[in-house]
């Protein structure tokens, strides 16, 4: 098992976001959440990457206990999150993004490699590298977003709604773009409103709802649950 | 031409306060109003090392930078690190900082003006009526030098990415694998250097006091502001006119109006364009 949460309990204040959480996360595989706004799907990537702190449970990631560490300890163990809303910095160049990604990386030829394959897997990056990141386009920064994410060369992705605000050719190429990491053998947990993209991209899902779990299963399984197809894919 | 030049001399010193000042702001979101006592300290550095120890004064000046910084990540360990979650507060307590090291200055040297004499009397003379003392071309000099060495350190290497990227979204940053406290503390060393290198520079072509702060503090918040609170070219850029503007008008009519001016222009900046002549909602 790569990840593993036991029992997590958040809190903001005295509203409770989510209420005993247990979920597992196996290697090379593609897990998705699924709920609606609110269900606590962002706060689970979140606590998973220690922006926010457990009231109680615990993180497992690789055999090791990572819920008590620092977000950016979090990153060197191997955890990459593509936040919501693309959080790109807005100032800095393209390049620049990308190099950030690589912050805690050492390795100064693995890295230039990398931010080349990077641009050869977006080209559209490469041709406005030096552009500030807040010239691009919605679909241009998702693509900034996750090609950052992937310069720390990650085991990992943590995914926050990668296909929000994009128009559905653009949502396409992310479909693309999330088959590709998976066959470079990235483990990605991905966070989506979009039920529909996700379960056809992920081998296992959950179901969020007031921050708990309702459902669970293979997620062939889940697309054909009765229960699902009525609340979240619309059939 | 002489008034240009005085000018040139005023905005050197300012940007380099103002800059430190953006930088900080930037970074951890708190206004430090002990700002103004950074430059204060860094003049007195001057006072105690070359005026009573004559000690060579180049290396006197980057004691001053170095004893500055580390006053600098003093504050962020025992301040805005405790209240990192209520700028506020930080705010209040730099009001308290500042009062201290008044307090202090004042118990060390007394209240009276320090005369630091001047390191060279040459004096460049560029025409009949344009003279520029080397002293103060000096004072331009370090001013150019350091904020070059800023904007390089910010452009070109790792920690400067990761200070910009932590300025610009701090949270983003932390998913980098930075950590934003290391940069708080490059960031607060970096600031108060800037001050302190100002002070020093400049402690010879002015009377030094424990009250200089305050003059020099009211103008760079007015530059920041009329520059844009967050950018660190509006801020050089707001210094130089500033500096420009307020010279002339000394020079011509009266040192009084001028601060009215100054005052005046920051405020129509503010009704005109809240986010400051080069603000967006840019940072560093």
């Amino acid at each position: 098992m790569l990840l593993e949460l036991k029992d997590l309990i958040v809190s903001y204040g005295p509203v409770q976001v989510l209420r005993n959480i247990s979920m597992q996360v196996r290697k090379a595989q593609v897990v998705t959440i699924i709920g609606a706004n609110g269900a606590g799907k962002s706060t689970t990537l979140r606590s998973i990457s220690g922006l926010v702190n457990l009231k109680s449970g615990s993180i497992h990631f690789d055999g090791q206990r990572i819920n008590d560490l620092p977000a950016n300890k979090i990153v060197s163990m191997g955890i990459s999150h593509v936040p919501e809303g693309r959080r790109i910095f807005p100032d800095m160049t393209v390049e620049e993004n990308l190099r950030t990604g690589a912050f805690l990386r050492k390795d100064k030829t693995e890295v230039e490699k990398n931010l080349k394959d990077i641009f050869n897997q977006f080209p559209i990056l490469r041709n406005r590298r030096s552009k500030n990141a807040k010239t691009l386009s919605g679909g241009e920064q998702q693509m900034l977003a996750i090609g950052r994410a992937l310069m720390a060369k990650p085991k990992m992705l943590l995914m926050d709604e990668p296909s929000m605000g994009l128009a559905p050719v653009i949502v396409d190429e992310i479909r693309k773009i999330i088959e590709q990491i998976r066959e470079n053998g990235v483990t990605i947990l991905l966070v989506e409103q979009n039920a529909e993209l996700a379960l056809n991209l992920a081998n296992y899902a959950y179901v969020l709802e007031n921050g708990q779990i309702v459902l669970e299963g293979p997620a062939e399984e889940l697309h054909d649950n009765e229960q699902v197809k009525a609340a979240y894919l619309g059939i | 031409m002489q008034t240009g030049l005085n000018a040139l001399f005023a905005a050197a010193y300012l940007s380099l306060v103002a800059v430190g000042l953006v930088l900080i702001f930037g970074v951890m979101g708190v206004i430090n109003f002990a700002h103004g006592e950074l430059f204060m300290l860094g003049a007195y550095v001057v006072v105690a090392l070359y005026t009573n120890l004559q000690m060579p004064f180049v290396l006197v000046v980057a004691i001053g930078l170095i004893f500055v910084g580390l006053v600098g990540i003093l504050m962020e360990f025992t301040m805005f690190h405790p209240l990192r979650d209520n700028p506020l507060g930080g705010l209040v307590a730099s009001i308290g900082f500042l009062m201290v090291i008044q307090a202090s200055i004042t118990i060390g040297f007394g209240v009276r003006m320090e005369h630091v004499p001047p390191v060279t009397q040459d004096v460049i003379i560029l025409s009949e009526k344009v003279r520029l003392p080397v002293q103060r071309l000096f004072v331009i000099l370090s001013a150019f030098v350091c904020l070059t060495a800023l904007w390089l350190f910010l452009k070109k290497t790792k920690f400067g990415w990761a200070l910009r990227a932590s300025a610009q979204d701090p949270e983003a940053a932390m998913l980098q694998g930075i950590s934003t406290r290391t940069v708080s503390i490059i960031a607060m060393f970096i600031g108060a250097a800037l001050a302190g290198v100002a002070g020093s520079v400049t402690a010879p072509v002015i009377s030094v006091s424990p009250v200089i702060g305050h003059s020099v503090i009211v103008s760079a918040f007015i530059v920041i502001i009329v520059g844009g609170i967050g950018s660190l070219e509006g801020a050089v850029l707001a210094s130089v006119t500033y500096a420009f503007i307020h010279t002339v008008i000394t020079t011509f009519i009266d040192g009084v109006i001028a601060d009215i001016v100054g005052l005046s222009l920051m405020l129509l900046v503010l009704i005109i364009k809240p986010t400051g002549m080069f603000g967006t909602q840019d940072r560093v």
